[in-house]
């Protein structure tokens, strides 16, 4: 009927995924001195596939406020997903938004890990940034010297971790790089990070 | 090994997606003296170049028939029907291409075995069918676990 105001459908959904940590965002529906929510959806691949009528709902965001919703709880399989969004305003819903393109996991981007390398006494330690179950980290260290001998190790981040009993004088260097098994991927190692321990180093 | 085709799916999240809906989908089983996965247990003897075969097969009995039989309101139990759903669909595609060209030969025992679950199920009303299955997933998860830890291609 005329004069009623047709609640548009949120527009520009978009995915950013980083480190397995996945977040849609939209544009905000703009209703003058009203607060708009909005619902969102998924479809994994067995479901576009086999029960396509199915749409889940959001575990967080089913309603939330803000143009963005945190969807890592629901993309669990290394499968295609559709992801829909739409507004309500009271009685009132917009039509649904659906993604452009299905969203697979496998396309997050991995970022070299964070880690702080210290020594406690003649422990080499290491600690990388908790990542969340999915990561495992490929820590490669050496002692510097000419024809250096590369030790490599698989750890778990979020706790510091014995490398190696270093010799007083010697300076060894250490630099990592993320695993994500589920998705067959890797990052790019960061940048070595190298400690030397004081005092003479021990005749061979 | 078989192991090496699943390496990427992580078998801790589907047992955790299905242990969080397990009471739910049982308590609404009425049939509690009927089992369709029965014979997985008995399945002990089960040669190691089977267990490819009946992993295929039984993915494929959840994907074709259980999950799309079963109908489900509650949104919670829907999202870890899904999950795994779309896992076992991860595998099944994992193991067609680890396995390449000798994709799961089957032995008569193997069909055999596939075709007593398949018996079973159509023994019951399809929903209730699909519920007792969905309650019996641990039977075949353990199963996939233990089979795909020790077995060699």
């Amino acid at each position: 009927p005329d004069g009623v105001v047709v609640l548009p459908a949120p527009q520009n959904l978009s995915i950013q995924s980083a480190n397995m940590k996945h977040l849609l965002t939209w544009s905000p529906v703009i209703m003058p001195g009203e607060t708009v929510f909005y619902s969102v959806e998924y479809q994994g691949e067995y479901e576009s596939l086999y029960t396509s009528h199915i749409w889940i709902p959001s575990s967080w965001c089913s309603p939330t406020k803000g143009p963005e919703c945190d969807v890592t709880d629901d993309i669990t399989a290394t499968v295609p997903y559709n992801l829909r969004v739409r507004a309500t305003l009271g009685s009132q819903t917009s039509a649904w938004s659906t993604l452009e393109h299905p969203f697979n996991r496998n396309s997050t981007v991995l970022t070299p890990p964070r880690m702080e390398v210290t020594k406690d006494g003649l422990h080499l330690v290491i600690e990388l940034e908790d990542l969340g179950p999915h990561f495992e980290f490929l820590v490669v260290y050496w002692r510097e010297e000419p024809g250096a001998k590369e030790h490599v190790k698989v750890m778990t981040g979020g706790l510091p971790v014995h490398l190696e009993t270093m010799e007083p004088g010697a300076m060894y260097c250490v630099k990592a790089e993320a695993l994500v098994k589920a998705i067959g991927k890797h990052s790019a190692f960061n940048q070595a990070e190298c400690v030397e321990v004081q005092g003479e180093s021990l005749p061979l | 090994s078989l192991r090496r085709c699943l390496i990427s799916v992580d078998m801790r999240l589907i047992e955790k997606s299905f242990h969080e809906i397990k009471r739910a989908l049982q308590n609404k089983d009425t049939f509690q003296n009927v089992t369709i996965l029965s014979t997985l247990q008995s399945l002990k003897t089960i040669k190691p170049i089977d267990v490819c075969c009946v992993t295929k097969n039984l993915l494929t009995f959840y994907k074709d028939r259980v999950f799309k039989d079963h109908q489900e309101l509650s949104p919670q139990i829907l999202r870890n029907i899904s999950n795994i759903a779309n896992s076992f669909l991860y595998m099944q595609r994992a193991l067609q291409q680890c396995q390449g060209q000798r994709w799961c030969q089957c032995s008569q025992e193997a069909i055999n075995a596939t075709r007593i679950v398949h018996d079973n199920y159509n023994q019951l009303e399809v929903r209730s069918a699909a519920l007792k299955s969905l309650g019996e997933l641990d039977i075949f998860l353990a199963w996939i676990d233990k089979n795909h830890q020790e077995t060699s291609a």
